[in-house]
């Protein structure tokens, strides 16, 4: 479902940082994986990288049986738009939107009439117990409320790969794990192969499997149950 | 569609004074675009068909300039076959002292003849009086009104109407009425007929005809005839169809009309300028928004067609208000059009307060509103499609600029502006002129980022020193954030350009001028026929200036004969004086020539001096033998000099009087120049004057002074135009200046408030603002002074080779330089008094968590 070959990644600036390092990875369909390590570990470049948010100085990626190295700008924005969702720490919605509008959006881009659009968000704010909250503009929400509304709307395209950065970093525990069920549901559910960056070792332990980078490397995969 | 809903559509509630704003700027260039030239349209439109009007079934015109010509011309003209009909006409505006009623257009005619060119319906009863022609011609008081005129001052067949002639006031009567429509209806019912002997006489043109209208014979060609005419008159006549007329007259406002083209093409650029800037700033502000939309799935295309629509929708909008604005100002600046045009060259604005819009006009200003919007917004439309989702979404990272991009933006600079240098080797061909014109602000706005970096670098310290803490913050966050500093600092630069280059052109032209009337307009008086100098209605006899020789006190009189002339197709002033009573009390070095020779050859006749911008525009030379038409031929006279000259627009030419009375058959003056004796007030020699002859003859003494006055009059109506353009400048420099500093501070409100997080005291945040807000002023203003003054050679350049031909010193507008520092700086300071107040009083909360 998702494999890299050799990957690495520097940053040029005034001093050529590398944040990953030849990384080989292999998560096969449906597989909800967690990916640890400390601050500037690589853990949001391989995310980015993956999602086709950004591309590898080297290597080799598959998404889905597509291999993202050397393919077009339109591409891989196509890639993002028909394969990913994705799901951010800071939540990223748009502020002059309704929670309705905001999960219409990826359905939107794709050329959804709004009907249609609006149709299936309903479906997916009632899924992430929302219902009653479709017309509310993100500031009226709490921050469960807004990552909810966001991962709601990363699962709007029913996306076979979903990405989380953080998803909990900005909640409460209480909240934290509430969102937590929520992605172990819908994971359940829609059947989607999920990589979540995390700090939270809770968050980490709850999946399948975890990854651990050090200096833009894996030193550690460690498979439960 | 969705998208500009639900992602342009809030974004413009949310900013919608900025909205407004942005779309003023189209609104501000299709509205001067379509007023100016809907006005200039309108006053030629509305010459044209006056001209159409009087012509009636005239084929073909024959004139010799301003000056007229002999009587004789016309049995000439009459024996050419193929001339049907031919008859002389006088053209000439008089005041009446009818209480509101201003000038009055006189046609005088020959009535015996001129009925099968013209035709004259009357209100019943007035038919018998002009059946017989005789009785008109008979009785030297007799003047034709139109119904219209008629009604308007209750007169009646009989009635006397008061008109200014050449001997004082006098009284005409009304023998006819002339029925509304056709002629009656030119100059909005402002026109009466005399007899053409009569007119000569009134109007002090002496046995002379302005000009010759005729219709040809049937089985003869227009072409044909006038091939003939021309052959039996000689060269020195202009035969013409009456529709070329408009031609001439287009090519005496051509000057306006370029000044026309120059502001509305300019005001199209601040209006590019402010969308563009606009755009920028609003692709800035929603990188993270772009951001989210293209992590989300939305490809480039969409993004770019996004702000495309957007430009597009505003382009709609303000081009539909623009062309609304733009009826209303060319209804006001029809007056002042037509009024510019009656001062300069004492003509009637014939316009009947009707506006004619052109629907291709009014399509094409649509359009390139429209258009221009789109073309404004095409470079951050593409900006906005190339922003990358993962810096979009990380704070600040857009601000910076690589060190590549800068090397790459230098060596550009470099090549730009080594190319522009050798444009300015090579500049005598036009397009690489203004190619290197063009490579040089491209080459400036590439360095900007940079110079801008480098003089707040120098700055640090000074505002580290006013303030440390605040200072040095104020700099540094500028230092950090070179892309978001030079959007700025460019914008407030351009602007401020434009203000140098034209305040630098508007001075050095009045420095020019104000040194050329030292000199050249030195008499103590000048005797005009009107109160509007360039009136060439009447003409004096040259025995007034005889007369006014023997009063007490006068020291010299110069007589004047001052016609246009038309000399290569183009209408020019011709001078007649006394050359060696110029070189005498006038003295003027010439530019190029010798002055001595120069003299010597002009005041014997066997040279002619041209004003500077007449050699300019014609590319005369020196040496080089002008054919100069006369009504008894084609003059041959070598250019001795070329002196500096402001008489005329279009180019002077100045020969000795004795040649002109000669080639002319003219010795009639448009003015006496008079010098008062050592010791006598001139004062006291004006009123001897008007004593003297005021009485007999229309004339109008002006001081020294009141001469100056009324030039400088003149002179500010046509730099009215450019002073509008300075105060638009300042507007869109401050504009800018208040719209980037205002999403500058508002894009850092969390970097604001971590700083209040950290202990910032509020007087701090507001004094860190205030610091950074007048640096980028003080930076972009010295940037916009150093460009404008490599673009004032440029305008002074352009005004030389393409506009009046006029070589204007380089003078830097120090006045307004220094004058722009308190404008710029409390601008700048201004603007961010509101965005520093929000900053330091939002919730601390809510700006940590600011997207």
């Amino acid at each position: 479902m998702i494999e890299l070959r050799g990957v690495s990644k520097q940053f040029e600036g005034k001093r050529k940082v590398t944040a990953l390092e030849n990384v080989d990875l292999l998560v096969p369909k449906g597989e909800l994986v967690s990916i640890v390590g400390a601050s500037g570990s690589g853990k949001s470049t391989l995310l980015n990288l993956i999602g086709g948010l950004d591309r590898p100085s080297s290597g080799q990626i598959f998404v889905d049986g597509q291999n993202l190295t050397g393919i077009s700008d339109d591409d891989l924005t196509r890639v993002r738009r028909d394969k990913i969702g994705f799901i951010f720490q800071f939540f990223n919605l748009l502020p002059t939107l309704t929670c309705l509008e905001n999960v219409a959006l990826p359905l939107h881009l794709r050329g959804w009439t709004r009907a249609k659009a609006h149709e299936r968000s309903r479906e997916l704010l009632e899924l992430v117990q929302l219902g009653a909250r479709m017309e509310h503009q993100p500031d009226e929400l709490s921050g469960g409320e807004r990552q909810r509304v966001a991962i709601a709307r990363a699962l709007s395209i029913f996306p076979p790969i979903v990405l989380a950065d953080e998803p909990t970093g900005n909640l409460d525990s209480h909240t934290g794990a509430e969102i937590l069920r929520l992605i172990h549901d819908l994971r359940d559910r829609l059947g989607a192969t999920v990589l979540v960056v995390t700090h939270d070792a809770k968050v980490a332990e709850s999946c399948q499997r975890t990854l651990t980078l050090r200096d833009g490397r894996i030193i550690g995969d460690e498979r439960r149950g | 569609m969705i998208l500009l809903r639900l992602i342009s559509w809030p974004y413009v509630r949310k900013h919608l004074l900025r909205t407004m704003l942005t779309t003023a700027g189209i609104v501000l260039g299709v509205g001067v675009l379509v007023g100016m030239r809907t006005a200039n349209e309108t006053v030629m439109g509305a010459f044209q068909h006056t001209v159409d009007k009087i012509a009636g079934a005239t084929q073909l015109q024959i004139s010799a300039g301003d000056t007229g010509f002999e009587e004789d011309v016309l049995e000439r003209v009459q024996s050419v076959p193929g001339v049907r009909t031919a008859s002389a006409v006088i053209e000439a505006v008089a005041a009446t002292d009818l209480p509101g009623q201003g000038n009055l257009m006189i046609l005088g005619v020959d009535m015996t003849g001129d009925r099968s060119l013209r035709e004259y319906s009357f209100e019943s009863g007035d038919e018998a009086v002009i059946d017989d022609p005789l009785v008109f011609l008979a009785q030297a008081d007799s003047l034709m009104v139109t119904s219209e005129f008629a009604a308007r001052n209750h007169l009646q067949t009989n009635s006397r109407v008061p008109l200014r002639t050449m001997e004082g006031p006098k009284q005409f009567t009304v023998r006819g009425i002339m029925k509304a429509g056709g002629m009656a209806s030119a100059f909005g019912g402002n026109l009466a007929v005399m007899d053409v002997y009569a007119a000569q006489k009134v109007f002090g043109r002496g046995r002379r005809f302005d000009r010759i209208d005729l219709a040809v014979k049937d089985g003869y060609t227009v072409p044909q005839v006038r091939q003939a005419i021309q052959k039996a008159i000689g060269p020195g006549f202009t035969v013409e169809a009456p529709t070329d007329r408009g031609a001439q007259f287009e090519s005496i406002v051509a000057a306006h009309r370029i000044s026309i083209n120059i502001s509305s093409v300019f005001a199209l650029l601040i209006g590019m300028f402010i969308i563009y800037n606009s755009f920028t700033i609003a692709v800035t502000q929603r990188r993270y928004e772009i951001g989210i939309l293209r992590a989300l799935g939305a490809g480039r295309g969409q993004i770019r067609t996004l702000f495309l629509m957007e430009s597009f929708i505003e382009g709609v909008i303000g081009s539909a208000v623009g062309l609304a604005l733009g009826m209303g100002l060319a209804r006001g600046m029809m007056g002042q059009i037509g009024g510019l045009i009656e001062s300069l060259y004492g003509l009637d604005q014939p316009g009947n307060g009707v506006l004619s819009a052109d629907p291709w006009l009014l399509g094409a200003s649509f359009a390139v509103g429209v258009l221009t919007s789109m073309f404004a917004a095409l470079l951050p439309a593409n900006e906005a499609s190339r922003v990358n989702p993962v810096t979009a979404l990380q704070k600040g990272k857009a601000q910076e600029i690589s060190e590549k991009e800068t090397r790459l933006r230098g060596w550009a600079a470099v090549i730009f502006g080594a190319v522009a240098a050798g444009c300015l080797v090579f500049g005598a061909y036009r397009f690489i002129f203004y190619f290197g014109f063009l490579l040089t602000i491209l080459g400036a706005l590439l360095l900007t980022p940079t110079i801008a970096l480098g003089i707040t670098r120098l700055l640090r310290p000074l505002l580290s020193r006013l303030r440390p803490v605040e200072g040095a913050l104020a700099a540094d966050s500028l230092i950090q954030a070179p892309r978001r500093t030079a959007a700025t600092v460019a914008a407030l630069m351009l602007s401020l350009t434009m203000v140098v280059g034209f305040g630098g052109v508007a001075g050095a032209s009045y420095h020019s001028i104000t040194k050329w009337m030292e000199i050249a307009l030195n008499p103590d008086l000048v005797v005009a026929t009107s109160d509007n100098l360039a009136s060439r209605t009447y003409r004096f006899p040259a025995s007034l200036g005889e007369a006014i020789r023997k009063l007490d006190g006068v020291r010299v009189v110069q007589d004047v004969s001052a016609p246009r002339i038309i000399f290569r197709g183009k209408p020019i002033l011709l001078v007649a004086i006394d050359i060696t009573s110029v070189q005498q009390n006038a003295p003027r070095r010439p530019v190029q020539g010798d002055e001595t020779t120069m003299y010597r050859e002009a005041s014997a006749g066997r040279g002619i001096i041209a004003a500077e911008n007449l050699a300019e525009l014609q590319h005369l030379r020196l040496g080089e033998v002008v054919d100069l038409p006369t009504p008894a031929g084609v003059l041959h006279l070598p250019l001795v000099g070329i002196v500096e000259d402001y008489s005329d627009q279009q180019g002077t030419f100045l020969i000795d009087r004795t040649l002109y009375k000669r080639a002319w058959n003219d010795d009639t003056c448009s003015l006496f120049r008079v010098y008062t004796a050592k010791g006598v007030s001139p004062l006291e020699v004006r009123q001897k004057i008007l004593d003297r002859f005021g009485g007999q003859s229309k004339l109008f003494v002006f001081t020294n002074q009141e001469l100056r006055n009324y030039i400088l009059k003149i002179t500010d109506q046509w730099f009215g135009m450019s002073y509008a353009q300075i105060f638009v400048a300042i507007f869109v420099a401050i504009l800018g200046i208040v719209n980037t500093l205002t999403v500058s501070i508002t894009d850092r409100r969390r970097e604001l408030g971590v700083l209040q997080a950290v202990g910032a005291l509020r007087n701090q945040i507001r004094h860190t603002i205030w610091m950074e807000a007048v640096t980028v002023g003080l930076v972009g203003l010295l940037m916009g002074l150093g460009l404008g003054a490599i673009y004032l050679y440029y305008m002074l350049e352009v005004l030389r080779r393409d506009v009046a031909g006029l070589r204007l010193g380089y003078e830097f507008p120090v006045s307004i330089a220094l004058a722009l520092f308190p404008v710029i700086l409390g601008a700048a300071l201004l603007s961010a008094l509101g965005p520093a107040e929000a900053a330091v009083r939002g919730s601390l909360v809510e700006a940590l968590e600011y997207e």
